[in-house]
């Protein structure tokens, strides 16, 4: 599992003013870690498609950004994704809680199917992505944030567990 | 009644530096009666114009940004305007052009028009400066008023569609990364608290 202090940190090294973010269970103690950074502008969605528009509009002001939200929530944002960032090849880091990550074991009674469709979802879309389950895997925040800025489209880190 | 194009028109007259993102039908309109480099038409994805002109009016917060939403692209997001409220840009302009249909797919109605009222959603989303226009003379007088006054502003114009205007499809690419240039020049500028 990746620390929250050590996320924070890495979005804040590639430079990220705004997280563009709805809570979602990988990422519940990320919130007092992003309360507590006073110069870091948090804005909250209500449905994640939102957090792709805003992402589109604070990227055109200039500012730089990212998105935080679940896996579930990124396959509500789908035609966002594609009208918002894909075919305008808007540079977007997008940090996804992948629910259900952990529980795609074989021999497993009931894996959740959110977790099931993550993957080949952001292959269809064409989008490339990281996973992120330990300390470790935190450099790949920075890796997909230079790709995004790149290939000027939308690159995933899938956040495995929830953060501590 | 007015027409949308009469309020669009009034619009585009009083209109200086501010940027405009018009939506669906609306944005069709606009872009037959406005040439200016900070027009967005927010043809993408449906519902998106209000969160998108959000994010502009959070990183320029010393520009005006107005937003030219569908209503039927309102209802497809009505989360957002909770989302404005919380947000609190105090340079965000939302418009509604209500028709009452979906005017760009042969005009179906909507669901529910005539029983519902946007004004109304928006204040109990928390929005405190909130407006409805049917007549264009009022509309008319107020529209300085509504490109200054501290936001977020929300205005619900209720118009008969008409003729939609046909205009070339934009290139976005070129379109985004035009605006986008031209407002890292105001950028430069000291950014009020």
């Amino acid at each position: 599992m990746a620390r929250a202090q050590a996320v924070h940190d890495e979005l804040r090294k590639c430079g990220i003013e705004y997280l563009v973010w709805l809570p979602d269970s990988e990422t519940r103690s990320m919130y007092d870690v992003l309360m507590a950074d006073k110069d870091l502008n948090l804005v909250q969605v209500c449905r994640e498609d939102e957090a792709i528009g805003v992402h589109l509009g604070l990227y055109l002001g200039g500012r730089e950004a990212a998105v935080l939200i679940q896996n579930t929530g990124m396959m509500n944002a789908v035609d966002a994704l594609r009208g918002s960032a894909l075919s305008l090849q808007i540079p977007l880091l997008l940090l996804v809680g992948y629910r259900g990550y952990h529980g795609m074991v074989e021999g497993a009674a009931t894996v959740d199917s959110a977790a099931v469709y993550t993957e080949p979802l952001l292959k269809g879309l064409g989008i490339p992505y990281y996973i992120m389950d330990s300390d470790d895997d935190v450099p790949r925040i920075s890796e997909a944030y230079r790709q995004s800025r790149a290939d000027s489209g939308p690159v995933a880190v899938l956040v495995g567990k929830e953060y501590d | 009644m007015m027409t949308r194009r009469e309020c669009l028109q009034a619009l585009a007259e009083s209109r200086t530096d501010e940027v405009v993102l018009g939506a669906m039908t609306a944005s069709r309109e606009w872009a037959s009666l406005s040439h200016h480099g900070l027009d967005m038409p927010v043809m993408g994805a449906m519902g998106q114009a209000p969160d998108i002109g959000l994010g502009i009016a959070l990183a320029q917060p010393e520009r005006r940004v107005v937003v030219l939403n569908g209503d039927g692209s309102m209802l497809m997001n009505l989360g957002s305007l909770v989302t404005i409220v919380n947000a609190a840009p105090k340079n965000l302009t939302l418009m509604i052009v209500q028709n009452g249909v979906y005017e760009i797919t042969g005009g179906q109605p909507l669901p529910g028009i005539g029983r519902f009222s946007f004004a109304a959603l928006a204040r109990a989303a928390g929005f405190l400066q909130v407006h409805e226009y049917e007549e264009l003379s009022a509309f008319q007088a107020d529209i300085p008023a509504l490109l200054k006054e501290e936001g977020p502003v929300f205005a619900n114009l209720v118009v008969q569609g008409g003729p939609m205007p046909q205009t070339p499809r934009a290139d976005m690419v070129e379109v985004t990364t035009r605006i986008r240039s031209i407002l890292a020049g105001q950028s430069a500028r000291p950014v009020a608290q």
